[in-house]
C-alpha cells in the first residue's frame, strides 16, 4: 500500500509511443471542446462523478485486499445495501438526506464488522481464491435481502432542496448535486489517505501488511486495527452508495456492476497503489464519459456517421484490456503483488 | 455386477477381475448410470412429478463439467464462463435463424461455428491472462463477460437481438416440437429429445474423462498443485494452462449450442454474471476436486430451484407449515449454506462428503463382518 508518485525521472524515461497517445488525446479533446463545448463541460463532470463514486468503492475494496489479502466480492453488495438504507432512512424514517449520509455508512460498517467477525476471520490464512467464493456467497446472500425487503423495483430518493438546483458554468449548467459529489469525494478521499499516511494508527497498518507477526511482536493489537480497517471500506462502499444512488436511484444490479468496475479501476491503476486506485478511478470515469462525445464529435468533423457508436459501458473493459496489453502490472502497480 | 467366469479362473478370481474391471471404469459407468436414472428419480410423483428439466440438467452438466477442467484441474477460477456457453448459444441460434442476412446453416455447422468462436476467444484471453494469478485470473475473466454481454445487449448488425435474444425460427429442421415436448426427427426415426440429450452429455463427458486422465490431464493437476515445481520438471506451464482454457470453452459452446435449442433461443440472461456465478457455485457445492463433483452440483442446485419454487406446505403430520413465503428466498440459504461450505472444506463439496461417508460405512460394516 505504498504511494507512488510522478517524478521527473520518470517522465524523462517515458517511451515515445506513449508521448503520442498522450498528444493525441488533447488532439481530440481539443477538437470536441471546439466543436460541442457544453455537452463536453457536461459529460466531463458527469465522468468525474462517476469517477469519484468508483474511486470511494475502490479505496474499500483495495484497503481491505491489500491489508488482509481478502479479495472482498461482497463490497459491491455493501455499496447497495448503503444506497437502499439510506431510502429507508430518508422515505421510511422521514429524515433528512444529511442523516442518511452518515448513518447509513455506519450501519453497513457495522454489516461489515460482524461478517468479518464471522466468517472472513477464520479465512485470513487461506487462499485468496477461497475468500473470494466466501464473499461470493455472502454477496447471495445480502442480495437475497435486499431483495426480500425493499423487492426489486427501481427505487427513488429527493434531495435536498440545496442541492437540486443549477450552477450555471458559462457554457452550460450542470447540477449542484453533481459538484458536491465531487467535493464531498475529494474531502474523503484526502482524509482516507491521510489517516493511512500520516496517522500512528495508519502506521501500525502498513506495518501489518508489510510483516504481520512482527508487528505483532512490538505490542500493536492488528486483528482489532484490521476489524477497524474493515469497517472503513464497508461504510465507504455504503457512502458511495448512498451518493450515487441520491442522483441515479436504487436498482438491484448496481452491486454486480460496481464490484466489477471496482476490480477494473485496481487493475488499471496497479494492485497495491492507494495513489493509483485514485487516479485510474478518475480516468476510467471520465474516459467513458467523453469517449462517446469525442466519437460523436469525430463523426461530425469526418462526416463518418459510422463512428458515432455509444460505448460508454464498454469504455472501462477497453482501457482494462490496454493497459493488460501494454503495461500489465497498472499504472503505478508493484510487480508481485497477488501473483 | 456378473463376473464373466472365464474357463480355469475361480470365482474369487472372475469376481476380483470384474470388480477392478469395474473401478477402472467407473465414470463410464456412473455417467451411464446418471443418463438413465436421472429422468425416472426426478419424475418421481415425490420428487418433481415432471421430467422436462432432466435434459436441460444433463445439459448443463457438460457445461459445469467443462468450467470445473478450468478450475478443478488447471487451478483456474474463471467468473466470466456463461461468456463461452453464450458464444454457442448465439452462433447456433444465429446460424439456423439466419436473421440478419447471417448465412442460414445447418445446425451441426452453425455449432461448429460457435464451438471455434469460443475456442479463439478462449485461447486470446488465455494468452493474455492465465499467468496474472488466480485473482487477476477471475476478475478479468468476469469483465471480459461482462464487455462481451454489452456488446450483445447492443445489437450489433442486428444480430443478436439486444435485450429480447435470438428467439424466431431457431429450431433446426430435424427437431420438432409438438405439445411444449421436443423430438428429434432422424431419417424417418423419432428419437425423444432427452435421449438425443443423453447422447451428446455421453460423448462430451467421456471427450473430458479422457482429457483429465491424460497426461496432459495429470499436468494441469501438477500445475495446480506446485506451478513451479511443475515448470522445472518441463511442463510449459503457460501452454497448458492456454490449452485447458480453450478446451473448457470449446466444451463450454458445445453445452451452450445444445442448450439453445432446448430452451427455444438465445437469451441475453444466458450471458449475465449470474450465469458465471451460477456456474461457480454449482462446481464448488459438488465438490471441484472430483470429476462427478460438477454432475453432483448441478443436479442439487437445479433440483433445489425447480423443488423449492413448487414447495409450498409442510406436512408434519400433527402441522402444517405454510414456506412459501421463506422459500422463494431460497437463494439466501443457499448462499448461507455456500458460505459455510466454503469455510469448513472449500474443495470437497457435496460429492467428497457424501464418498467420505460411504467409505466410512463401507468400512464400518466391513469392520463388523469380520
Amino acid at each position: 500500500m505504498s504511494t507512488t508518485e510522478l517524478t521527473r525521472e520518470d517522465l524523462a524515461t517515458v517511451s515515445p509511443a506513449w508521448w503520442a497517445a498522450g498528444l493525441l488525446t488533447v488532439v481530440l479533446l481539443a477538437v470536441t471542446f471546439a466543436v460541442e463545448p457544453g455537452l463536453f463541460i457536461d459529460q466531463a463532470i458527469g465522468g468525474l462523478v462517476y469517477g469519484m463514486v468508483l474511486v470511494l468503492v475502490t479505496l474499500g475494496l483495495s484497503l481491505i485486499l491489500g491489508l488482509m489479502g481478502i479479495v472482498n466480492f461482497a463490497h459491491g453488495a455493501f455499496f447497495m445495501l448503503g444506497a437502499y438504507i439510506s431510502y429507508s432512512v430518508v422515505v421510511t424514517l422521514g429524515l433528512p438526506f444529511w442523516a442518511a449520509l452518515i448513518l447509513a455508512p455506519l450501519i453497513v460498517g457495522v454489516v461489515g464488522v460482524v461478517l468479518e467477525i464471522t466468517v472472513l476471520r477464520y479465512l485470513y490464512d487461506s487462499d485468496p481464491i477461497v475468500s473470494l467464493l466466501a464473499t461470493f456467497g455472502l454477496t447471495m446472500m445480502i442480495e437475497e435481502v435486499i431483495r426480500a425487503y425493499w423487492g426489486t423495483a427501481p427505487l427513488e430518493i429527493s434531495r435536498p432542496s440545496v442541492l437540486t438546483r443549477g450552477t450555471d458554468l458559462g457554457v452550460t449548467t450542470v447540477p449542484t448535486y453533481r459538484l458536491f459529489l465531487v467535493g464531498v469525494a475529494v474531502i474523503t478521499i484526502a482524509a482516507v489517505y491521510l489517516l493511512i499516511s500520516r496517522t500512528d494508527f495508519g502506521l501500525t497498518i502498513r506495518a501489518g501488511v508489510q510483516d504481520g507477526e512482527m508487528t505483532e511482536f512490538v505490542g500493536v493489537n492488528l486483528p482489532i486495527r484490521f476489524t477497524a480497517m474493515f469497517f472503513l471500506g464497508a461504510a465507504l462502499a455504503g457512502f458511495a452508495g448512498v451518493l450515487y444512488s441520491a442522483e441515479t436511484g436504487m436498482r438491484t444490479t448496481m452491486g454486480e456492476t460496481f464490484v466489477i468496475l471496482a476490480f477494473v479501476v485496481v487493475v488499471v491503476g496497479g494492485i497495491g497503489s492507494l495513489f493509483g486506485s485514485v487516479v485510474s478511478g478518475i480516468l476510467i470515469g471520465v474516459s467513458a464519459y467523453l469517449t462517446p462525445v469525442v466519437l460523436s464529435a469525430l463523426a461530425e468533423v469526418t462526416n463518418q456517421p459510422w463512428l458515432a457508436l455509444q460505448i460508454r459501458n464498454l469504455v472501462p473493459y477497453l482501457v482494462m484490456i490496454l493497459i493488460l496489453l501494454y503495461r500489465p502490472r497498472g499504472l503505478f502497480g508493484e510487480e508481485g503483488f497477488l501473483e | 455386477m456378473s463376473g464373466e467366469t472365464a474357463t480355469g479362473e475361480g470365482p474369487t478370481e472372475a469376481l476380483d477381475r470384474a470388480r477392478s474391471l469395474l473401478l477402472r471404469y467407473r465414470v463410464p459407468v456412473g455417467l451411464v448410470l446418471v443418463v438413465l436414472l436421472l429422468r425416472p428419480v426426478i419424475s418421481h410423483p415425490l420428487l418433481l412429478g415432471y421430467e422436462a428439466v432432466a435434459a436441460t440438467i444433463l445439459i448443463w452438466m457438460v457445461f459445469v463439467a467443462a468450467f470445473n477442467l478450468l478450475f478443478g484441474y488447471a487451478g483456474l477460477l474463471s467468473f466470466g464462463h456463461a461468456m463461452f456457453l453464450g458464444f454457442g448459444m448465439y452462433a447456433a441460434a444465429i446460424g439456423v435463424s439466419g436473421r440478419a442476412g447471417a448465412p442460414e446453416l445447418p445446425f451441426p455447422v452453425a455449432a461448429a461455428v460457435g464451438i471455434a468462436v469460443a475456442a479463439t476467444v478462449g485461447y486470446l484471453l488465455g494468452r493474455l491472462t492465465v499467468e496474472k494469478g488466480e485473482i487477476y485470473f477471475a476478475f478479468l475473466t468476469l469483465a471480459v463477460a461482462q464487455a462481451v454481454e454489452f456488446t450483445a445487449n447492443r445489437n450489433p448488425l442486428n444480430l443478436t437481438g439486444g435485450s429480447n435474444g435470438v428467439t424466431q425460427n431457431v429450431l433446426p429442421g430435424f427437431v420438432e416440437s409438438t405439445r411444449g415436448q421436443l423430438v428429434v426427427v432422424f431419417t424417418g426415426l423419432e428419437i425423444d429429445w432427452y435421449w438425443f440429450v443423453s447422447a451428446v452429455f455421453l460423448v462430451a463427458m467421456l471427450a473430458l474423462w479422457q482429457i483429465v486422465r491424460s497426461p496432459f490431464g495429470r499436468s494441469l493437476v501438477a500445475i495446480r498443485e506446485n506451478g513451479d515445481l511443475a515448470r522445472a520438471m518441463g511442463i510449459n506451464t503457460t501452454r497448458y494452462k492456454v490449452q485447458a482454457f480453450t478446451i473448457s470453452a470449446a466444451f463450454s459452446a458445445l453445452a451452450g449450442s445444445v442448450l439453445m435449442i432446448d430452451r427455444y433461443g438465445a437469451s441475453q440472461e444466458t450471458l449475465s454474471v449470474i450465469t458465471s456465478g451460477d456456474t461457480v457455485l454449482m462446481a464448488v457445492l459438488g465438490g471441484v476436486r472430483y470429476f462427478f463433483g460438477p454432475v453432483a452440483g448441478v443436479f442439487v442446485w437445479q433440483f433445489t430451484e425447480e423443488f423449492l419454487n413448487e414447495f409450498e406446505v409442510l406436512h408434519l403430520g400433527f402441522t402444517s407449515v405454510d414456506l412459501s413465503g421463506v422459500l422463494t428466498h431460497w437463494q439466501f440459504f443457499l448462499g448461507a449454506l455456500f458460505v459455510v461450505l466454503v469455510v469448513v472444506a472449500p474443495l470437497e463439496g457435496i460429492w467428497g462428503y457424501l464418498r467420505d461417508w460411504v467409505r466410512d460405512l463401507y468400512v464400518r460394516v466391513k469392520g463388523v463382518a469380520e
